[in-house]
């Protein structure tokens, strides 16, 4: 393969190795002996063990052919006698991208099972970063990290939208502690904390911020949140794309010193944590000259430090711990959940095994933003579900946003009787303000008070099931619901009807959404109707979210939650009132 | 007339020997030189929450991971394979010092407690390469990741397992002569070139890799490794 002529992104493929070979990666790069030591601490071996090219090794293996070929001495004289038989046309590189991006999730297990030492997870790491530089990689990866570069957030969601949502928590909290100083203060100089989120929270599980603001407020915090820099987490981390990683970590640091703030709290999440904590400062080339700590640890610092009392018996169900590849392989960051946890509910239940040597979610390395590998990863997940499974909880607990949305899919895939919840759920639902006033869960109070009852909506959807799902959480819930089943319908009767909302499905046979949303927005009538997106192919969403067109008024990726489902509408007729 | 072949040949074999060792010196030399070539990756950020919770700094830690079967769940799981491991490279061990040590003070080996012992640590290094050559066959994840590198690394080695317990053997006469050690000081002269250019000098990397893991991770707090907890 070698001797063949390279396409011209091979050939760029091996030039941008020659920078990335520090001495660490050289020295993991030949430090492998194919010893197979590494093969069963692979989640993908161990819920696929008749695979053999599922083993860490050979994913290593394919950064290590480019080096051995074009780097080392043996392989550049006798390339066939240590297999330096890299990739040569643009058709390996798509095949390298299913490995890279398709069969590992970077989760760093097999690293710390290596007798050599060898930084598998790194490698391949790498090896995205080089396909990336490239241009092959997952639509999905291409999507969110052009919205990163654009937007500075991974999930494009703008300032005004970012904000809007601020305000409209930042209200409900300050109704519900009939206190004005619940309110969540917006770029506030010299603030003791100054708090970064996911903008997954923003844009599906907002109750996550409103619950960090309650806890905030009971320990009378001088704290802010930033209008710009505020995406503690970073796609360069799961791309590969040490510029894009540097890029985001500079806007986070650089608005944290503009105002000032004295400690960086980092809400949960494993990747953003790790990208920030632990990446940040070594892809952006600058040391790192401020204190930030995870939200987990500021939350144990209330309890220890008196700040705000928990009564744990309000968490009563039996819980158990997930911890999260970023935080517990890359950050050394894993008790301090375990002593929280202990504080705020009545039964812990580790899970086995544990801390550094947990299986991971199946949902880390940017895996669930890649939907073609969907069914692979929950293949592997089988791991994970018996893990789960064998602990007997009923909450499984994790510090990180994408183990939320994995274990709710292998949960769902392999029907466990449990839910996924955060640190940042229990804490709040165990908070004992001094008032004694209880705190209500934010989305259940805006379910209680905003009734769809007169609304008008129109589902279109061609997926019979989601249909009727939609329909029926929708009517339940007051709602008068129109179905079409493509995007033409859809358009006929929107215009016949005039909805007050429309929940769209991008992917249909016919008039696909892509082109009912272009021509709703296109169409004087109907242009500012309120559209949800709601797609299992979030690949389409670079479509919908052109710079031409009006961007849709929510966007939900698909298996939805009836919860995940109302919250969403009900925001959006908040945001449109 | 044979003895006096013999002999000469024997010294011929141990010059070469010799010889071969200061090729693999140069080319180690090289090698290193090549390895420090590239630039060490600093750590930008501040020490990890779990920094400094052990008394032992966690790049010697990582270092000493070969003697703590205990510290990963690979070996913890395997203990059998470790053991291999241990018996393997005892072996290697003893294999090279008995190559040397021989050239200068044949008498040591001359002495059957220390014969026996060496034979019974290269004869255990043979049965656990011939176990090795079987599990690369039969294995799927072995065939697929290995090269004619592995393979010809561990078929070499065995023949110099074969070749060195009868040569140790001879030394107190249990096997008549001296081809063997002629053929296994041959041997070892051949891998001492050989090694630098293949998987063998994989020993040349252990303390760079377990170095630099130990002390990343280390100053993140992730290393040592939290053990799972029942």
């Amino acid at each position: 393969m070698g001797d063949e002529k390279k396409s011209y992104k091979v050939e760029k493929m091996v030039e941008l190795l020659g920078p990335k070979l520090s001495r660490q990666v050289v020295g993991s790069l030949v430090g492998c002996v194919h010893c197979g030591m590494c093969n069963e601490s692979c989640h993908y071996v161990l819920s696929n063990p008749d695979d053999p090219k599922l083993t860490p090794s050979y994913k290593a293996d394919q950064l290590r052919k480019i080096f051995k070929r074009y780097y080392d001495w043996t392989g550049r004289v006798f390339p066939w006698w240590v297999k330096a038989d890299p990739p040569v046309t643009d058709e390996d590189l798509e095949e390298l991208k299913d490995i890279a991006f398709g069969t590992c999730t970077n989760c760093r297990r097999c690293t710390f099972n290596c007798p050599m030492g060898v930084d598998t997870a790194t490698l391949n790491r790498i090896t995205r970063g080089l396909l990336t530089r490239v241009g092959v990689m997952p639509e999905g990866v291409r999507v969110v990290s052009k919205d990163s570069w654009e937007l500075g957030n991974q999930m494009g969601v703008l300032k005004e939208d970012y904000i809007d949502t601020i305000e409209w928590l930042s209200e409900e909290l300050v109704d519900e502690m009939g206190d004005e100083a619940a309110a969540i203060p917006l770029d506030k100089e010299d603030a003791d904390v100054v708090y970064s989120i996911n903008p997954r929270e923003v844009k599906y599980d907002p109750r996550t911020i409103s619950k960090a603001a309650a806890i905030f407020y009971a320990a009378g915090e001088n704290w802010t949140m930033p209008s710009w820099g505020w995406d503690q987490t970073n796609f360069g981390l799961f791309s590969g794309d040490d510029a894009l990683g540097g890029a985001t970590y500079t806007h986070l640091a650089e608005n944290h010193k503009a105002l000032r703030g004295k400690l960086m709290v980092i809400s949960e999440c494993g990747h953003g944590y790790r990208s920030t904590r632990c990446e940040g400062p070594n892809w952006s080339q600058t040391d790192q000259d401020f204190v930030m700590e995870s939200s987990v640890i500021t939350m144990l610092r209330y309890i220890n430090e008196g700040r705000i009392k928990v009564d744990k018996t309000k968490n009563s169900l039996p819980v158990t711990f997930h911890d999260s590849c970023n935080n517990a392989r890359s950050c050394g960051f894993y008790e301090e959940p375990r002593e929280l946890l202990n504080l705020v509910t009545t039964e812990f239940r580790e899970m086995y095994p544990n801390r550094a040597e947990n299986y991971c979610c199946t949902g880390g390395g940017g895996a669930m933003s890649m939907s073609e590998y969907t069914p692979n990863r929950l293949a592997s997940a089988k791991v994970k579900a018996d893990q789960i499974a064998a602990t007997g909880a009923k909450i499984v607990v994790t510090s990180c946003h994408n183990c939320v949305d994995a274990l709710n899919d292998l949960i769902k895939h392999y029907k466990l009787d449990c839910e996924v919840r955060q640190l940042v759920d229990l804490v709040e639902s165990a908070l004992v303000l001094e008032k004694q006033v209880e705190i209500p869960e934010v989305p259940e109070v805006v379910a209680a008070e905003l009734s769809l009852q007169g609304q008008k909506i129109l589902v279109v959807d061609d997926e019979p099931d989601v249909c009727i799902f939609l329909s029926t959480v929708l009517e339940d819930n007051g709602a008068t619901v129109l179905t079409a089943f493509d995007g033409k319908e859809g358009l006929e009767l929107a215009r016949k009807e005039k909805p007050d909302l429309v929940t769209l499905d991008l992917s249909m046979p016919g008039t696909d959404g892509v082109k009912a949303y272009r021509d709703m927005r296109d169409d004087g009538e109907l242009a500012d109707i309120p559209v949800c997106i709601i797609t299992g192919r979030p690949e389409l969403r670079e479509l919908i979210y052109n710079p031409d067109i009006k961007r849709p008024d929510g966007y939900l990726d698909k298996p939805i939650t009836e919860d995940t489902l109302l919250r969403n509408v009900r925001m959006i007729f908040e945001l449109s009132a | 007339m044979e003895q006096t072949q013999m002999g000469s040949l024997l010294h011929t074999a141990e010059m070469v020997h010799f010889a071969a060792f200061g090729v693999m010196i140069l080319v180690y030399s090289i090698r290193l030189f090549w390895l420090l070539r590239f630039k060490a990756g600093r750590d930008r950020q501040m020490p990890g929450e779990r920094f400094g919770d052990t008394s032992i700094s966690p790049a010697v830690y990582s270092m000493m991971n070969v003697v703590m079967p205990w510290a990963m769940e690979s070996t913890r799981k395997n203990l059998l394979f470790y053991l291999s491991f241990v018996i393997f490279h005892l072996g290697v061990a003893a294999g090279i010092f008995f190559a040397f040590v021989n050239s200068f003070y044949p008498p040591l080996f001359e002495i059957p407690v220390v014969a026996y012992a060496f034979m019974a640590m290269i004869g255990g290094a043979l049965l656990v390469s011939i176990i090795r050559i079987f599990r690369r066959f039969i294995s799927s994840v072995l065939r697929l990741i290995s090269s004619p590198d592995d393979y010809f690394a561990l078929f070499t080695l065995t023949v110099w397992f074969a070749l060195g317990v009868p040569a140790v053997a001879s030394m107190v006469g249990i096997v008549e002569g001296e081809i063997f050690l002629v053929a296994y000081l041959f041997a070892t002269s051949f891998f001492l070139v050989y090694v630098p250019f293949s998987k063998i000098s994989h020993y040349l990397y252990y303390p760079f890799t377990r170095y630099y893991i130990g002390k990343t991770l280390g100053h993140r707090g992730s290393m040592p490794a939290a053990r799972a907890q029942v």
